[in-house]
């Protein structure tokens, strides 16, 4: 038998449907899963991906990635390049594996739901490829950060952390929760392949990819741009939904998408954001993670909503302004509440550090330069203690982040805000105002509960530092700490000082 | 024979300390803090109990005064949490009280 020509076949498999006859429609495809809203039923028909692929062409290739990736692994785990690689980027890859391995999880969760829900056949059809796609990055990154947990019990938390209550996990399920777990096929199609795959692992997997290249991290370099090659693929049912959303329902489009926006942004700047700007060595660094937002980010993003007809978010002069604070508000943290990490947050702000800050962010000395310095004085007056932790930052209502962005007052200063909301008798606290509109707009979503409301609610025991760092999973041998307190603080050793709280006497009783 | 039903409510000064966790920041820190205090506490032990974690670590010791603001208003230092009407939850800045021409 002749087998026939892709061309002559793949027209009529990949939109595969049935019109059911035994039971309603609205059974088959609940409007709560499907939430086709203002878009008559009839519209979806049109969906169509730009980016074709049959199922033998998919295994097919895959295969072949899997192959040259596992290929180069192997070469490697004859090398002794692990050994060689920085603190700064080893923290780097903790924080990629632990925080990305199973939202790649989460994700195949997500595909499956619009495979199974989604409002066209061949929407399905492209779902269960991504579904495919979703399941082998939750292995390969699992696999890939298991192999370390020998040399380095950190890295454990590549599998660990999404199973522990650490403030950060707990962001991102709140994230990841809101973007894949509880939206039906269509606003889920505009979050996390729309806005979140299209726009933002860009970020994380070509910046990440470069910045590892410059560091002598091919493996890593190799796994995430792998990674990405599926990416660019399953992303595409974006748009097509988004095509069609538009032309019903824009109000909805808008909101959908300024919203999943916000919360990526808010998430990238926590964790990519140090890791670019603080963690890689600097003579490894190819570019600012401003720039890196303003290049790939943001141009990218103004042209695809542009193309689609919608406008740009109504936060986004508050986002612009963010892209000099955010970041630099939360490495600090990070640093700070250090043992709640599975890194090593590195300082990064020895005075050739501190220089290329300031010639990337022109206000950075002015904002975050004293506190450094402060810090650094403690340091060099061995006194550590005075830089660690005994009480919890605020973490926002919304994004579950430390409420740490500070603005510039009419006298030049720059101050932390509070942006509160008092509903349903309860007071909230927000790290920016966008945050707290993104609140009350979603305020009928389910939303987890900050640590902070954990801790009030008696949920954390007993309630110290101790009970805190045990309720997030920390354990003595995997607790962050800064990896060379030398490196960036030798710079200012035998300066003047004052103004700095006295070490605490520790008097050995009889 | 009838007993008075007469009941008193009790100021502020007449109940048992309560706990009042805070959203607090303290001068120009990067960030807002979780600091507990309780309604017997004086707004020089408020302001006391945020710089702890913040005065000489982050921020450098100042010597002036420190107030603690509260919805926009300066509260005097020997009132209370509860006189000031201070509840759980609520946000507080601490601020040197900088003499004008100091800099």
């Amino acid at each position: 038998m002749t087998l026939l020509k892709r061309e002559e076949w793949q027209g009529f498999v990949r939109d595969v449907d049935w019109t059911p006859t035994y039971v309603d429609y609205e059974a088959i495809y609940p409007e709560w899963h499907c939430g086709t809203g203002k878009v008559p039923r009839e519209a979806w028909q049109g969906w169509e991906e730009s980016y074709k692929v049959s199922y033998p062409e998919y295994v097919a290739t895959q295969r072949e990635k899997e192959s040259s990736t596992y290929a180069v692994k192997a070469a490697l785990q004859r090398s002794n390049t692990f050994q060689n690689l920085d603190e700064g980027w080893k923290s780097a890859t903790k924080m990629h594996f632990g925080g990305v391995a199973l939202v790649e999880y989460a994700a195949v969760l997500g595909e499956l739901k619009m495979a199974r829900f989604g409002l066209n056949g061949s929407w399905r059809n492209m779902a269960t490829f991504g579904q495919l796609d979703e399941m082998r990055h939750a292995q390969i990154t699992t696999f890939f950060g298991h192999e370390f947990v020998g040399q380095d019990a950190q890295y454990d938390w590549t599998q660990k952390t999404f199973h522990t209550n650490d403030w950060v996990p707990i962001a991102l399920r709140n994230l990841f929760d809101g973007m894949i777990t509880s939206p039906n096929v269509v606003d889920l199609a505009i979050e996390l392949p729309f806005t979140f795959e299209t726009g933002f692992t860009n970020l994380q997997f070509i910046a990440l990819s470069a910045d590892a290249l410059e560091s002598g991290d091919v493996n890593f370099a190799n796994m995430i741009s792998s990674i990405q090659t599926d990416e660019a693929r399953h992303s595409q049912q974006g748009g097509p939904t988004m095509e069609i959303l538009v032309e019903h329902d824009p109000v909805r489009a808008q909101w959908v998408i300024d919203k999943s926006f916000w919360g990526s942004a808010r998430a990238f700047a926590a964790l990519t954001g140090p890791a670019m700007d603080y963690y890689t060595p600097l003579e490894h660094r190819k570019q600012s993670y401003r720039e890196f937002m303003e290049e790939w980010i943001i141009d990218q993003y103004i042209h695809t909503i542009e193309d689609y007809g919608l406008k740009k978010p109504w936060y986004w002069d508050e986002f612009i302004t963010g892209l000099d604070t955010w970041h630099h508000g939360l490495h600090m943290g990070l640093w700070y509440w250090r043992p709640t990490t599975w890194w090593r947050p590195k300082a990064g702000v020895s005075k050739d550090e501190r220089a290329w800050l300031a010639s990337k962010y022109p206000n950075w000395e002015n904002v975050y330069g004293d506190k450094w310095d402060v810090m650094i004085d403690q340091v060099n007056a061995n006194n550590v203690e005075a830089t660690l932790p005994e009480t919890l930052p605020w973490l926002c209502s919304t994004c579950h982040l430390p409420c740490c962005n500070a603005t510039p007052s009419r006298n030049g200063e720059w101050k932390v805000r509070t942006w509160q909301l008092d509903y349903d008798g309860k007071k909230y606290h927000f790290c920016t105002n966008a945050c707290r509109q993104i609140f009350w707009k979603d305020r009928d979503n389910i939303n987890h509960e900050t640590l902070i409301d954990r801790f009030l609610a008696g949920q954390i025991q007993p309630m110290d530092v101790g009970g805190i760092l045990n309720y997030m999973g920390m354990t003595p041998d995997t607790m962050g700490d800064d990896p060379d307190y030398g490196a960036w603080t030798r710079d200012y050793v035998g300066r003047a000082v004052e103004g700095l709280a006295a070490a605490t006497v520790q008097v050995a009783t009889q | 024979m009838t007993q008075s039903q007469e009941t008193v409510e009790l100021g502020p000064e007449d109940r048992a300390p309560e706990l009042v966790p805070l959203n607090a920041i303290f001068a120009t820190d990067f960030v807002q803090i979780l600091v507990p205090v309780t309604t017997a506490d004086t707004m020089t032990e408020v302001a006391a109990a945020v710089a702890h974690h913040v005065e000489g670590k982050r921020v450098r010791a100042r010597p002036y005064e420190k107030v603690v603001i509260h919805n926009g208003r300066v509260v005097p230092a020997e009132m209370t949490v509860a006189e000031a009407g201070i509840a759980p939850f609520d946000h507080i800045a601490v601020e040197y009280l900088i003499p004008k021409g100091a800099s």
